[in-house]
Formats: C-alpha cells, sequence, structure tokens
C-alpha cells in the first residue's frame, strides 16, 4: 500500500504521510525519516474532528507545512518543508484520491484500496 | 439616479456603435464597456452595474460563462443576451441560464433601449427617496422585515453602494470592491444619499453576521476616528505609539495584499471571527506534536463559493477569497 503514496513520499521534502479515518484512527502512516514521538500514539480524534466540512487545508508554520486532503476514507495528512512545491502535491493527490475508497464491509486496510 | 449598463461584446465598432446610440438616454443610464467576460469581470468589481448586456461568443469567457458568474455572484444583476449565432437551443439555455432578454443580431439599437429601460423600471419600483440620511431608514427596513434590494448613491463623493435585505436581515452589501460587513460600514459612513428600492432580493447567502445597529454604530466609529482631532502637543508622541486598532490591521493588511498582487488578488473580505478560534488550536496542535513552530497561517477549501485563509490571532482573523485566487502568492504576502 506504501507504493500508492511514493510518488508523494519521493518529493524532496516530504517528511510524512497519514492516513485516518474519520474518527481519527490511524490507518496509515510512512515517514522517511525517524520522528520523535510516535503518532499512534496520540488521540488525534479532536484534531480530526476540527477539519470536518474542510475539503483541503493548508497549514503554514514556522518551521513547515501541513497539508491535508479530505478522502472517501477520511483525511490524508502529509508534512513538508516550507519549500515543496505544494502545486505538485496537490496534482499528486487528484491522482491518488480515485484509488482511495471507503470499504463496504469490514475494516481490514487493504479494502481501503483499489486493485 | 443614474444606473450604470456594462456592455459586453469583442466587437469594438459594435460597442462603440452602441455607446455612440446610447447617448439619448444619458438621463436613464450610464455605459461601460467590455470587450470580453474577463474584463466585463474587472467592471463588475469595480463599479455598481444594474444591467449587463453581453455577447455570447468572445475570447476569454464567453458569454455563458459571463452569465453564470453574475448569476453566482451578482444575482440581482439582470442580463440580457445578445447574439448573431441565435438558435431555439442557444436562446432555450440563456434563459435557463438565468437571462432576463434575448436579442437575436441584427436589432435595431430603440429595440435594446426599450428593454433596457424596462428591466431598469423594476429597479426601482419600490420607490426612491432623496437626500436622505441612511441610517435611520434602513433601521426602519429592519424593523418591517422587508425584502429589498436597496441602491444607494453618496450625495458629496457619488459612490454607489448596495444592500440586500431578506426579512428584515442585511444579508450582504456591496461597494466599490468591497462586499460583506466591510462594504457595510463604508456605505453606512455615507451622510447623505439617494436610494432606490427595488422589491425582492435575489441573494440567498447570508454573508453578514451582524445585526444592522451593531454595524451602522461601528461604520460612526470608524468615521469619527477618521476625522482629525485637535491633540494638544504634549499627547501626540503617546498617540503614535499606541497599539494599532484591529480595524487598522485589517486595512493595513488588505492594502498589502491589493498593493502587492493587484486587482486579481481574489480578496473579499475581512473580518475577525472567534467561531474559528477554537478550530485554530486544534489545527495548531498538529504543528506542536511535529515540532514545526509557530502557526502562522491556513488555507481552508471548504467546497463554499469563497475559500478561507486563517491567522491566528487574540480573536481569529479571516480572510475570505475568491477560490480562483493566486492561493500561494496570496499565503506568501500575508505570512512576509
Amino acid at each position: 500500500m506504501q507504493e500508492l503514496f511514493n510518488d508523494i513520499l519521493n518529493t524532496d521534502g516530504v517528511n510524512g504521510i497519514m492516513l485516518f479515518a474519520v474518527d481519527g484512527e490511524l490507518l496509515f502512516k510512512a515517514f522517511p525519516k525517524a520522528i520523535k514521538e510516535a503518532p499512534e500514539k496520540r488521540n488525534w480524534r479532536y484534531f480530526i474532528e476540527s477539519l470536518e466540512g474542510m475539503r483541503e487545508t493548508d497549514l503554514i508554520f514556522e518551521k513547515g507545512r501541513i497539508y491535508i486532503r479530505k478522502t472517501d476514507v477520511g483525511y490524508l495528512v502529509i508534512l513538508m518543508a516550507l519549500s515543496v512545491p505544494i502545486a505538485m502535491i496537490r496534482l499528486n493527490c487528484d491522482i491518488l484520491l480515485p484509488s482511495l475508497k471507503a470499504p463496504k464491509s469490514g475494516r481490514k486496510i487493504s479494502r481501503f484500496f483499489k486493485k | 439616479m443614474i444606473k450604470n449598463v456594462l456592455l459586453v461584446d469583442d466587437d469594438t465598432e459594435m460597442l462603440h456603435a452602441l455607446k455612440e446610440g446610447f447617448k439619448r438616454y444619458l438621463e436613464s443610464f450610464a455605459v461601460l464597456l467590455a470587450e470580453d467576460g474577463l474584463q466585463a469581470l474587472e467592471v463588475l468589481k469595480k463599479n455598481i452595474i444594474s444591467l449587463v448586456v453581453t455577447d455570447l461568443k468572445m475570447p476569454n469567457m464567453d458569454g455563458f460563462e459571463l452569465l453564470a458568474h453574475i448569476m453566482q455572484h451578482y444575482p440581482d444583476i439582470p442580463v440580457i443576451i445578445i447574439t448573431g449565432y441565435s438558435t431555439p437551443e442557444m436562446e432555450k439555455l440563456a434563459r435557463e441560464g438565468g437571462a432576463v432578454g434575448y436579442i437575436a443580431k441584427p436589432f435595431l439599437i430603440e429595440n435594446l433601449a426599450r428593454q433596457i429601460l424596462t428591466t431598469l423600471r423594476k429597479e426601482s419600483e419600490g420607490g426612491t427617496l432623496h437626500n436622505i440620511s441612511s441610517g435611520m431608514f434602513l433601521q426602519l427596513i429592519e424593523m418591517e422585515q422587508k425584502t429589498c434590494t436597496i441602491r444607494l448613491e453618496e450625495k458629496t463623493g457619488g459612490q454607489k453602494g448596495i444592500l440586500f435585505f431578506r426579512d428584515g436581515e442585511l444579508l450582504d452589501a456591496r461597494v466599490n470592491n468591497m462586499q460583506g460587513e466591510s462594504a457595510a460600514h463604508e456605505i453606512f459612513s455615507w451622510d447623505a444619499v439617494n436610494l432606490s428600492i427595488q422589491n425582492g432580493c435575489a441573494l440567498k447567502e447570508n454573508k453578514i453576521q451582524s445585526d444592522l445597529q451593531p454595524l451602522i454604530l461601528e461604520a460612526m466609529r470608524r468615521k469619527d476616528e477618521e476625522e482629525p482631532e485637535v491633540v494638544p502637543d504634549g499627547v501626540i508622541e503617546q498617540i503614535e505609539s499606541a497599539p494599532e486598532a484591529p480595524a487598522d490591521q485589517l486595512t493595513i493588511l488588505k492594502d498589502k495584499i491589493e498593493k502587492e498582487i493587484g486587482q486579481q488578488c481574489g480578496l473579499e473580505d475581512l473580518y475577525q471571527d472567534t467561531l474559528w478560534d477554537s478550530r485554530v488550536m486544534q489545527l495548531s496542535k498538529i504543528g506542536a506534536f511535529f515540532q514545526l513552530g509557530k502557526f502562522r497561517i491556513a488555507y481552508i477549501d471548504k467546497g463554499d463559493t469563497n475559500d478561507y485563509i486563517l491567522i491566528p490571532d487574540q480573536k481569529t482573523l479571516v480572510v475570505t477569497v475568491d477560490p480562483r485566487c493566486p492561493r500561494d502568492k496570496l499565503l506568501r504576502v500575508i505570512t512576509k
């Protein structure tokens, strides 16, 4: 499944990807470099709830940028450096999003992805 | 009150012939010209237009696209279509798209003038008032829970503005290239106005969340602040070093954006909104988790007619923008 995100992860300056369900459950994560605290240990529910109604969110911080995209299964969160061309990331998301589909039943992660 | 009619056609000879021909109606309406849909959008942003007459086949943005844009962003402005390639299907499409009139070329200039005058008459069917102070009158509209569209003209400067009321609630205001509360503040600061009332309100979306009275009071306060005061010598330094009022911060930011990006910046409105505060707090937490430093700005697309730029502050500063705005450029300018 990581292959789906490879184009984004291979972009210079992209530091990580997380895929959340709408209830805040972390469904997938990939970080090319080690991070200080494991994201699965954190409760992301309130953060994900704060994204309700948002189709696309672009957060700019002093030392980095977080791009969030609503998907059929929940929210795709991309961490990156400020230098990353955001238009390229958006384009990659546009291409990727049709492959992310909500499962009809069960919660097995492979069901989120089209073959 | 003289109304503005915008003529849009890529055939410049035709445009100037119409302008020349319409000179005899100058007491009823003035004519503004645009050579395609994109130019028309610029004219619409900067002027209060009462009616648009547009050709269909044009470069850059054609008449159908322009009609759709007007229906979405200026639903109060009637549109008449003129076309040299008329078919029944095209007329049907134009009517379904919201056009109030459809004229095939070639046509007599008097026929078009008659249709313009008939359409414009509806704009002031609710009556006109001259040389009044708008504040009290508008509060009456609110009390009486009227649904109407009010066009105002400032007596001294000649500025024109428009207010939309539904059941006594102020939905939106427009003046120059301002919209929403900032436009309402500007209009309410005018001393004496002529106004015409059109029954009905084509606008559905509520872009102003405040009641009328606080808006009028705020407009008065701003006006008072703008008027120069006689200040004793000793306190000038103290006043100059005082912190900026939020209203000034908004004006500075607006000026900065418009100066660096120009009219294409897509800026719709700027205001402070505490309703966003808790969301902004939640959004900032993900940055703290990944040690990204201070949260500077957010761009949000909710699929609405406007997108939102949020600037964290004691009260969140909200900039509403056209979704087609140069997003990255805007964010760069604001965070600079």
